[in-house]
């Protein structure tokens, strides 16, 4: 039942982008060794004006 | 032999499953059916094409191969390009493509009886929509994530590709227009509607401003909250409709609504995304989610019995009281998404593609959503279809024919062969909290009262208006954040599009090419939904069918694109896969707008309308066409005029660019198939994968290598 649940809380924070900054660090230590990266609230802010900036489209 | 068996077994019980709630829905003879058959025909009808359809069409006609690696982890970013766990991508995928389309269109199609909408958004979501979904969400992947227009450009030619642009364009403003005026026809003259819908906006700047410099990023956390406040606006609006301060000042006509709408789509355009867009986008995300899934269950518990024929005479000589037009082709227009939606191909091309991990998870992402979306569908029509359909008819049909009161409502309605007494439209009413539910169109409101009498039948009777406003609510919100962000879509469309000729206006953050752009866009849409409101004639079913054309004209495009793809890979052998469907969707399309151009009937064809307008205003006195449409004066014929001209030219636009994309095609495929073309293809060239089904690195290399 706990396992249960830290899966789905796992899945929900995956899905909400929670952890989208922890993944970015890991992939920017891989890609860019030594450079600084972006803090929190720069990526996030970052990403929400990328987002919504190339727009796709959604289904009526 | 005996391991094929263990094999196969499931899906042999499966298919008798499915074959045996099909029989019971073809065969019964009584009163009622219960709802459960539907939902077990749809389920096993599901898992069997998802099970063998999607992987013959996967493995046979696409040929995925999981060696090759996708664009996600050849140009991992972290950002656009990222390979995504294939179940999370299924959640953004779905949440993408599940808006209020699903939930409007078989609504509206139910006047036909809940056999014909059933039948269509499950056979048409297994050979059509998930087809078209799956394919161009695969043939944008092996493109590095283009767009629809940019695949059509580049595999058809520059005329398919133009007359692509202008088909997307075109359905946005008529799509926004049409939701739009969703929203106004629930809202109308409901001060509990309106004042939670407009909490709505204040809610949202809360919880921009809390995400973007308080605590960035803790969506969970924002999200909670903005629930919890918007089920508190609901509660407070209950409150705002009883007392007798506020609820005049809350109270709106529709045109005041209209004007609150276009104001409200200008300015959301304008601001800064992080501010309204953005939070809003996370709160309807959780509320429809959270509906949807709700909804599941309680048809689940409850089982309702569907109320509805399983054919209405309405299916058969085309004069509905909620649109008009014959179960051929009109069925397959207003059920457009959850059976097959040309507006999906936009997402399936663009953002989806450039997350995919391995190939092979095309067909759960792309044909998987589609099925959830379809069976989406199947709840609405479920829900339209358990009430009384003397309550159905006096809530949508025009409301012109039902006249103002409950007595002439009633009347109206038997007068469609139906009965319903005043008392019971009165008290279905009061139960949902509102001062009158005749003439509610537009599908919104229907579905409300299914939800809410589902819903408070869980809870054992209670509660049956919040149920109601939660509905209308939650319907509201992501209809004006598909508002929103389709007006900002649309304002890029036209940046860049004038930005070819005119460079600086192609700069997204230039202020004044915002505001134009903004303005064109809102303005657009802002005048559809104007005539719509005002049309003497009843706007939705004039718009929904020219809406409904539109959407099937972009799936039109992207099946095109789709066959010939197939043809240049040489899978000419397979090309039906997408070729059937085409066919299909060309010849209903070019029916239905055959017959709103040319039919003589005065209640179909745009122009026959105009010629009684034409002739009333002429004569100075309305005619017996107009009359018997139910016209009032020689201003609403000159309206009609006005009216009829717009809808009429855009459905000759629609249908001459129907046939444009498929000519344009045609040419391309002949010279492929006999004329000895060779086939070039923009595909990327193929590279090895190193990720395994779960996304691991399968060998150890130093990133910096490659």
């Amino acid at each position: 039942m706990k396992e249960h649940l830290r899966a789905i809380w796992e899945y929900l924070k995956e899905i909400s982008g929670e952890n989208a900054y922890d993944r970015y660090l890991a992939v920017h230590a891989a890609t860019h060794p030594g450079k600084p990266a972006m803090t929190r609230g720069e990526f996030y802010r970052w990403r929400q004006d990328e987002k919504y900036n190339n727009p796709g489209a959604r289904c009526p | 032999m005996n391991s094929g068996l263990r094999r196969y077994g499931i899906w042999v019980i499966v298919a008798l499953v499915g074959a045996i709630c099909w029989g019971v829905l073809a065969l019964a003879r009584g009163e009622t059916i219960n709802a459960g058959w539907l939902l077990f025909a749809a389920i096993a009808s599901y898992a069997i094409a998802y099970r063998f359809y999607a992987r013959f069409t996967q493995n046979r006609v696409l040929g995925t191969d999981d060696s090759r690696a996708t664009p996600a982890e050849r140009l991992n970013n972290g950002r656009d390009f990222e390979p995504m766990d294939r179940r999370v991508l299924f959640g953004h995928h779905f949440a993408a493509i599940a808006g209020a389309g699903p939930l409007v269109g078989p609504v509206l199609a139910a006047q036909m009886g809940f056999l014909p909408g059933t039948i269509w958004i499950i056979v048409g979501v297994i050979l059509a929509g998930a087809v078209q979904d799956m394919t161009t969400l695969f043939f944008s992947m092996r493109r590095d994530g283009k767009s629809l227009g940019q695949m059509a450009r580049e595999e058809i030619g520059p005329v398919g590709g133009a007359a692509a642009l202008i088909a997307v364009l075109s359905i946005m403003v008529i799509l926004l227009a049409v939701l739009a005026l969703v929203v106004v026809l629930a809202l109308a003259e409901s001060p509990w509607g309106s004042f939670s819908l407009a909490m709505t906006i204040p809610i949202a700047l809360l919880m921009g401003v809390y995400m973007r410099f308080l605590r960035p990023g803790r969506v969970l956390e924002v999200s909670v909250i903005g629930v919890a406040l918007l089920i508190l606006a609901i509660f407070g609006g209950g409150w705002i409709s009883e007392s007798s301060s506020y609820a005049g000042f809350w109270t709106f006509t529709p045109n005041q609504l209209v004007f609150g709408l276009i104001v409200y789509g200008f300015v959301a355009s304008v601001l800064p995304v992080w501010l309204l867009l953005a939070p809003r986008d996370y709160l309807s995300t959780f509320m429809k989610i959270g509906t949807i899934a709700l909804l599941a269950v309680g048809i689940a518990i409850m089982l309702p019995p569907i109320q509805m024929p399983k054919f209405t005479e309405f299916a058969f000589n085309g004069a509905g009281p909620v649109f008009a037009g014959a179960l051929f082709p009109f069925v397959f227009i207003t059920i457009a998404c959850g059976a097959l939606s040309g507006f999906h191909s936009l997402f399936a091309s663009g953002t989806t593609p450039k997350l995919i991990q391995k190939e092979s998870q095309v067909r759960m992402i792309g044909y998987g959503a589609m099925l959830m979306e379809s069976f989406v569908a199947v709840m609405a029509i479920i829900a339209a279809t358990v009430l009384d359909p003397g309550v159905y008819f006096a809530m949508n049909a025009n409301p012109a024919l039902l006249g103002d009161t409950a007595q002439s409502a009633a009347q109206a309605v038997s007068s469609f062969g139906f009965q319903v007494d005043p008392q019971t439209l009165t008290g279905t009413a009061a139960a949902v909290g509102e001062e009158s539910i005749i003439g509610r169109t537009g599908g919104a409101p229907t579905l409300a009262v299914g939800i809410s009498q589902i819903f408070s039948s869980v809870l054992g009777g209670t509660a049956q208006a919040f149920w109601y406003h939660f509905a209308i609510m939650f319907e509201a919100l992501f209809i004006l954040t598909t508002v929103d962000a389709g007006t900002r879509v649309g304002r890029f469309m036209i940046q860049d599009l004038v930005g070819n000729v005119w460079q600086p206006f192609a700069r997204t953050s230039w202020l004044p090419g915002n505001l134009i752009a903004s303005a064109l866009i809102v303005g657009g849409w802002g005048y559809f939904l104007y005539a719509g409101v005002n049309d003497p004639l009843g706007g939705i079913n004039q718009l929904f069918p020219l809406f409904g054309i539109a959407n099937q004209l972009l799936a039109a495009v992207a099946l095109t694109v789709g066959t010939t793809i197939l043809i240049k890979m040489g899978k000419l052998r397979y090309a039906w896969v997408t070729a059937l469907p085409l066919a299909w969707d060309a010849a209903v399309t070019l029916t239905a707008s055959w017959q709103k151009i040319f039919s003589t009937d005065p209640a179909i064809g745009f122009f026959a309308q105009r010629a009684a307008a034409v002739q009333s205003i002429e004569a100075g006195k309305l005619n017996d066409t107009l009359i018997a449409l139910k016209a009032e004066s020689i201003d609403d014929a000159r309206q009609i005029l006005v009216n009829t001209t717009v809808d009429g030219v855009l459905s000759i636009l629609f249908a001459v660019m129907i046939i444009i994309v498929i000519a344009d095609a045609s040419r391309v495929w002949y010279g492929l198939i006999w004329g000895g073309k060779q086939p070039e293809m923009s595909e990327a060239p193929w590279e090895e994968s190193h990720l395994d089904s779960e996304g691991k690195e399968i060998e150890r290399e130093p990133v910096g290598a490659r």
